[in-house]
């Protein structure tokens, strides 16, 4: 028995070291080929077994973000409650062919800060916003405007109103004094206009701007293009209306309708109307002893239409707007210091287009253009002359270019020429102005 | 007699108790959409092709969010230009802020890129931290889990439902999840440059390594100074690709490409930011394979 294992190991030994045959190399080859395949195949399914491993370390990864998700108390600062800020810095440098002293728009009284700005460098209008919630039910806004009237600081309220935070089935109130809903520009502030002064209707009727110290009430319908109606009942105590009134002095009702058409297009349409009945009103340009007693109305028509590629605007747009104003105004024109009274019925109106083009980001163009008219049924010749009253130009015209450049959503360098024939005199003017906005991100109102 | 039926048959329609929902981007109309199946209404404010931060509160956003019931939106300061006016005037109390019907998805989320300084020099910086979250699927999946909860406290009567349909999303998710990871193994430690810093969340989940931003400072155009910067940089350590959202306009992109050997990539950025990006899913899908064919 040991002999025969003696024998087989030696035997076994032997054929080891027995010279290899041909045909026994190439299955060796072949066993080796069939090795290697198989290693390569348990190597990918150690990768795939791998990877499926690390697949499942982000999903508990994500499951980690979960738990890590748990947020992290904050400090509280003393002053976490205080209102948003945005302060608006506008400086400015201007030249005119005329005298700014002499203008005048023809067959309209021009009221308080209505004329020109003075030549040359001036500081302009800076704005300050405060602006928060007040509790679960209001918000709270107001706008304080500092001027410099001849060295001195003149501070006005511009706007100071508490507004209602959804109150429900589309309705809003708000209270205070604001710009009133009345054309398209008047409730937006000057800083946020795309000319750097008013168009001459606006400046005509209003003094630049309507404001109502009052109650606004407005609704939006619970329909997919935009109709919003609403009114106002106030003071009457701002120009074309003034102080005096024991109770509602002015009302106004307005409607809004607006929409898209398609992706890159959108439009807004509105119609107002505001009455007044302004008793011993100053008439004419600067003070004088002639004064309006009577009633006054007025009637708007605003038209706005967008374009921007895809609905963005970031690239390029462009914007057409329009104002349309028509003013009725009955009643007595009274000289003070001749006693002497007449009738008055005059009749006001005229507009604006403009078109502004950004052409390439951050740069924007525009051409803006004033007609304006005026009637007179009944108009004394003798007041008119103690008025001194300008009737020399029936239809006052202007036309404005101007060139912005905005580095930024917060800054804007602008330059503006127009050419004015508001009176008997044509006048060149030319704008050189900056306006900053500091503080708070400011609305992208439509 | 003759008004009787007619009235029976107005009364036989199922009473569906619709849930109005005003999305302010297209990621959240995409996953309101997933979750709330046919129990919701949804309008997306914007577009894949808009970029959601230069918006106007137009007339027809007023209408439409007047008669929301939910508001599904980033958050963070994406939409401070216009969501605020669009509240303040639509008149509508279940969407003010605190109110249920008011969902901001980064509240649900980790946010990165907090800055540690705030000034406006820096450019168009978010105190908050990045807003564009909509880029990593795991966000995704947190944001879906709060809206799900949302969609069931607001519209109680179906909250079964909403739990079906998201226990259903999350499994389908986690499962895209998966797959999205492996297809981006190659994707790992590749080095790109982008234009604008927007894509954080994306490179955090996948472990792509950003280099270099053409932008450098957030919205504010870069100056062929900064783009130089860049350009000597990528010659000393080369990146692989350079990447752009579809919404912005590729030109400091394309002025790389022209300069330096490397490959541009235009990615969806969100839901309708390219024809494949149907929904989120796709949008996905259709991301990873851009990048993948960008890597070959």
């Amino acid at each position: 028995m040991k002999n025969t294992v003696r024998f087989i190991f030696a035997g076994a030994v032997f054929a080891f070291i027995t010279p290899v045959f041909a045909d026994e190399i190439s299955e060796i080859k072949a066993e080796l080929a069939q090795m290697r395949s198989e290693y390569e195949q348990r190597i990918q399914q150690l990768e795939q077994r791998l990877a499926k491993a690390e697949a499942a370390n982000k999903e508990v990864a994500s499951e980690v973000a979960i738990v890590k998700n748990t947020p992290v108390p904050k400090t509280h600062r003393i002053n976490d409650f205080n209102p948003a800020i945005s302060l608006v810095l506008n400086g400015q440098y201007n030249h005119y062919s005329e005298s700014p002293d002499n203008y005048v728009l023809s067959g309209y009284s021009l009221q308080n800060e209505a004329g020109l700005v003075p030549q040359g460098f001036s500081l302009g209008e800076s704005e300050i916003t405060l602006s928060a919630s007040v509790d679960q039910l209001f918000s709270g806004q107001a706008t304080f405007a500092l001027a410099d009237e001849d060295g001195n600081v003149d501070i006005g309220i511009e706007e100071a109103f508490i507004e209602t935070l959804g109150l429900g089935y589309g309705a809003t109130v708000r209270a205070g004094r604001f710009f009133s809903p009345i054309g398209y520009l008047n409730e937006r502030h000057a800083h946020a206009w795309n000319f750097s002064d008013a168009p001459l209707i606006y400046r005509g009727l209003f003094g630049d701007q309507l404001t109502t110290d009052g109650v606004k009430l407005s609704f939006v319908l619970p329909t997919d293009q935009l109709i919003e109606i609403g009114g106002t009942i106030g003071s009457g105590g701002h120009y074309p209306g003034n102080s005096g009134h024991r109770g509602i002095g002015d009302w106004l009702i307005f409607a809004k309708t607006g929409g898209d058409i398609g992706i890159s297009h959108s439009w807004q349409a509105g119609v107002s109307h505001w009455e007044s009945s302004p008793k011993d009103r100053a008439f004419g340009n600067g003070n004088n002893p002639v004064s309006f007693s009577g009633d006054t109305n007025i009637s708007n028509l605003s038209l706005i239409y967008k374009w921007a590629p895809n609905g963005n605007p970031t690239q390029q747009n462009f914007t057409l707007q329009s104002d349309f104003f028509y003013q009725h105004e009955n009643g007595q024109l009274f000289n003070s210091d001749t006693s002497m009274g007449a009738a008055y019925n005059a009749q006001h109106y005229g507009g604006y287009i403009e078109g502004i083009y950004q052409f390439i980001p951050h740069w924007r163009a525009g051409l803006r253009y004033d007609h304006l008219g005026s009637s007179f049924t009944r108009l004394s010749n003798t007041l008119l002359s103690d008025a001194n009253f300008d009737l020399t130009n029936t239809n006052p015209r202007r036309y404005s270019f101007m060139l912005e450049w905005l580095p930024s959503e917060f800054s804007r360098i602008r330059a503006q020429v127009n050419y004015d024939q508001s009176s008997r005199i044509d006048d060149t003017q030319f704008f050189l102005q900056y306006t900053v906005n500091i503080g708070t991100h400011g609305a992208h109102s439509y | 007699m003759r008004v009787l039926p007619l009235l029976l048959l107005l009364n036989s329609f199922p009473v569906i108790a619709d849930i109005n929902i005003f999305a302010c981007e297209p990621e959240w109309a995409s996953l309101s959409q997933e979750l709330g199946g046919n129990n919701i209404r949804v309008f997306s404010a914007t577009s894949g092709l808009q970029d959601p931060h230069h918006i106007q509160a137009r007339p027809s956003l007023i209408a439409k969010i007047r008669q929301a019931d939910l508001l599904v939106c980033t958050g963070a300061e994406l939409e401070i230009g216009w969501l605020p006016l669009l509240q303040k005037k639509s008149g509508n109390a279940s969407i003010q802020t605190g109110a249920a019907g008011n969902f901001m998805a980064t509240n649900y989320v980790k946010l990165l890129d907090v800055p540690v300084a705030l000034d406006r020099s820096l450019g168009d910086i978010h105190s908050a931290g990045n807003p564009h979250i909509q880029t990593s699927p795991l966000n995704i999946l947190l944001v879906a889990k709060a809206l799900s909860q949302r969609l069931q406290k607001i519209d109680a009567e179906n909250a079964s439902l909403y739990q079906q349909r998201w226990e259903g999303f999350s499994q389908r998710w986690q499962a895209a999840i998966e797959k999205w990871q492996q297809q981006a193994i190659p994707l790992k430690g590749v080095a790109v440059v982008v234009q604008h810093d927007n894509w954080s969340y994306l490179f955090d989940w996948l472990k792509i390594k950003k280099v270099a931003a053409l932008e450098v400072k957030p919205g504010v155009p870069p100056t062929v100074e900064d783009l130089n910067k860049v350009l000597n940089q990528i010659k000393a350590t080369p990146a692989k690709m350079v990447i752009n959202a579809a919404y912005q306009p590729s030109r400091a992109t394309d002025w790389l490409v022209d300069k330096a050997a490397i490959t541009k990539v235009t990615l969806p950025f969100t839901v309708g930011g390219d024809e494949q990006s149907e929904n989120l899913f796709a949008l996905f899908d259709d991301t990873i394979q851009r990048l993948l064919d960008a890597n070959k």
